[in-house]
């Protein structure tokens, strides 16, 4: 998953949490294999070679591209998984500013405008275009981990994957986890503690990956539309009924930047928490320190 | 509350993902919640001349929904109402010294009482395509009203939903003391539906919608309960026994800033009883510090009359007549304010709406009277519980 993750639980016997362990791992193994935008021999690898022409999808990847629509559409295209290209060249690995001219060759190979998606047949328009599953790959796995360990009779315990948490379920005696939200800029430090019962608690934020030019901060967040990274938040938090709805929330809401995506969390209806560049942190997520 | 439109966006949206791997199989469609809401309705007394008790109609009406997932893709909502209602009502129009109308009300007060149940179910097949069935059955003392319709939303594109559906409905109609005042003893009326919009995404801050509706009605369509003055008599109201009407609607929704929306709806319609209408209407949504929400809008109407409309009529004429209040040509400007609260699992909701229509803000004014056009004010309250 290419981040620190964490499996806590609580079981009956250790032989039950043991086995719900390795189901786990093996889990997070397979959709790593499936969807890295690392791998040469991933499913995301096998659709960018078959740019030009149609490919089938199997019916896991057909509903994660189903979703990835839909935040499209809600976002007004600012969530855009055919947008990795853009997102490549604002990565803190390149140490630099891109040119304009690699900002204009990366909008020439992005755009779900250039994606042919009609359940269950895929078309990548350009060759060289490549989607981006990872805005929701690592929500979607926690909430698969999560089931896995109540399949496996595991009925209080939290996912984490690099902060992403799915409540496998509450404590045993029922009461609520108590998990942290990270503080940006600050490493292995809690801004906040919550309580969590059930449900998945997910954030966004640039604090890991932002590009720093002469002191200046680029988000890593990128305008699929201008190709240059947003001014937002330095990181979105939010509970919801799944950690993939948190995600899709927490990550939408960052793309919109301060204004838009403050009101737009204000209308989901959905407890959040935003930090902003100085500091200085609001919403209506209940903080127990 | 019901979700809120992003929200419920969201949770279709991942229903399919989240039922591979639900948190809570049970409620990753939508939400699960129950409300009730008490709404008080009054019209105005009439002020034109009349005759009889002036006071006009009151409703109190009791509302009871229920929204609850069914598996993963499915959606049943529940709505009751139960209204009581009373006052006197606008019977018919005399003419008066040098033609002026004198409106003549009821004598008794009539006090009814009307229940009605809808049933709804959603199914959400991914992707924002959603298929809507419901049934509705509304019953009086004298007048019994069940329907059926149908609805889909099926996304074109990314930022392109087309929706369409239809509707049909079969109402029963048995006057109360028909015998006494010779109305019509027993008759029926259809009414069939159907309607096509497209939404488009204009931007991320804006979404506009523009659709066509269209309505036919056949069967009995007149008021049981009206008279008109016809020269020295008094006949039934009589009105064709068809009417059809085209409706083009816009809807506009724009987001100000990151505390405040704007809502903008129109709506034109004609039909072929001869009338034209329009209604303009506007919301803004202001969201206040504690959580608060407030709603609050203004609404402009206007109507032509009907060709077979007068407040009376002479001898001979015919053979269509009516002088109910509602098929003359008027105005209305309408404001409302709506509040809402959400603390824990529970959500308060208050609101208020003043109504008030004149024939002086019919658009081109008019040169016949409709001195029973009717003003009102509504008041309501409601409180959901959320179940998660």
């Amino acid at each position: 998953m290419g981040c620190p993750c964490a499996l806590h639980l609580e079981a009956d016997a250790t032989s039950i949490a043991q086995a719900a362990h390795a189901a786990v791992v093996v889990e997070c193994m397979r959709l790593e294999r499936k969807y890295s935008h690392y791998r040469d021999d991933s499913l995301v690898a096998r659709i960018a070679a078959s740019a030009g022409s149609d490919i089938e999808i199997d019916d896991e990847t057909a509903d994660l591209l189903d979703f990835a629509a839909a935040l499209h559409a809600q976002s007004g295209g600012l969530f855009d998984i055919s947008a990795g290209a853009l997102t490549r060249l604002w990565d803190a690995q390149n140490g630099r500013l891109p040119d304009p001219s690699e900002i204009t060759l990366a909008l020439a190979v992005s755009g779900w405008r250039r994606v042919q998606w009609r359940r269950p047949r895929l078309r990548l328009d350009v060759p060289g275009m490549r989607l981006d599953l990872g805005g929701i790959v690592k929500e979607y796995a926690a909430d698969r981990c999560a089931k896995i360990c109540r399949d496996a009779g595991v009925t209080a315990g939290v996912v984490d994957l690099g902060g992403d948490l799915a409540l496998i379920g509450p404590h045993r005696d029922g009461s609520a986890w108590v998990v942290g939200i990270k503080a940006p800029h600050v490493s292995g430090h809690a801004a906040a503690r919550i309580e969590l019962p059930r449900g998945g608690l997910a954030t966004s934020g640039d604090y890991e990956r932002a590009l720093i030019v002469d002191g200046r901060r680029y988000s890593h967040i990128v305008d699929p539309g201008s190709g240059e990274p947003v001014q937002s938040f330095a990181s979105v938090s939010v509970v919801a009924e799944s950690c993939l709805v948190a995600g899709a929330a927490a990550t939408l809401a960052m793309l919109m930047g301060r204004q838009r995506g403050g009101a737009y969390l204000r209308e989901l209806g959905l407890p959040h928490l935003v930090i902003r560049d100085d500091g200085s942190i609001d919403g209506d997520i209940v903080r127990i320190a | 509350m019901r979700p809120s439109p992003s929200l419920s966006l969201l949770l279709a949206a991942s229903a399919a993902l989240t039922g591979h791997a639900p948190a809570r199989a049970d409620e990753t469609g939508s939400e699960q919640y129950a409300g009730y809401r008490f709404n008080v309705y009054g019209e105005d007394a009439l002020s034109a001349p009349s005759l009889g008790d002036p006071r006009r109609y009151e409703v109190y009406s009791q509302q009871f929904l229920l929204n609850t997932p069914i598996g993963n893709r499915n959606t049943l909502s529940v709505n009751a109402t139960h209204e009581v209602m009373s006052g006197s009502s606008p019977w018919y129009v005399l003419p008066g010294p040098d033609n002026k109308p004198i409106q003549v009300l009821s004598g008794a007060t009539i006090r009814d009482h009307r229940s009605a149940a809808t049933v709804a179910l959603t199914h959400d097949a991914g992707g924002n395509d959603t298929t809507t069935v419901d049934a509705t059955y509304s019953q009086e003392r004298d007048y019994h009203s069940t329907a059926l319709g149908a609805e889909r939303t099926l996304p074109l594109n990314a930022a392109l939903t087309f929706g369409f559906g239809g509707s049909f409905s079969h109402d029963r109609i048995e006057p109360t003391d028909a015998v006494l005042y010779e109305r019509v003893l027993r008759a029926q009326k259809n009414t069939t539906s159907a309607f096509a919009s497209l939404s488009l995404v204009l931007d991320r801050h804006s979404v506009v919608e523009s659709g066509i509706q269209l309505d036919y009605q056949s069967g009995y369509l007149s008021d049981p309960y009206k008279l008109v003055s016809v020269g020295d008599a008094l006949d039934s109201d009589t009105r064709p026994d068809r009417r059809g009407e085209a409706a083009w609607l816009v809807r506009y929704r724009h987001a100000v800033n990151e505390n405040a929306a704007l809502h903008l709806d129109t709506r034109l319609a004609i039909n072929s009883w001869g009338q034209h209408s329009l209604m303009l209407e506007a919301n803004w949504y202001q969201s206040v510090s504690g959580g608060w929400q407030l709603v609050s809008g203004l609404r402009y109407y206007s109507q032509s009359r009907a060709r077979f409309y007068a407040p009376f009529f002479a001898a001979n004429s015919g053979p269509y007549f009516s002088s109910d209040y509602r098929l003359g040509a008027f105005g209305a400007v309408a404001a409302n304010a709506n509040l809402r609260k959400r603390i824990g699992r529970w959500e308060f909701s208050a609101g208020a709406e003043r109504y008030h229509a004149s024939t002086g803000y019919a658009i081109g004014g008019t040169t016949s009277a409709d001195p029973a056009v009717v003003s009102y004010s509504r008041v309501f309250a409601g409180l959901d519980y959320h179940f998660d």
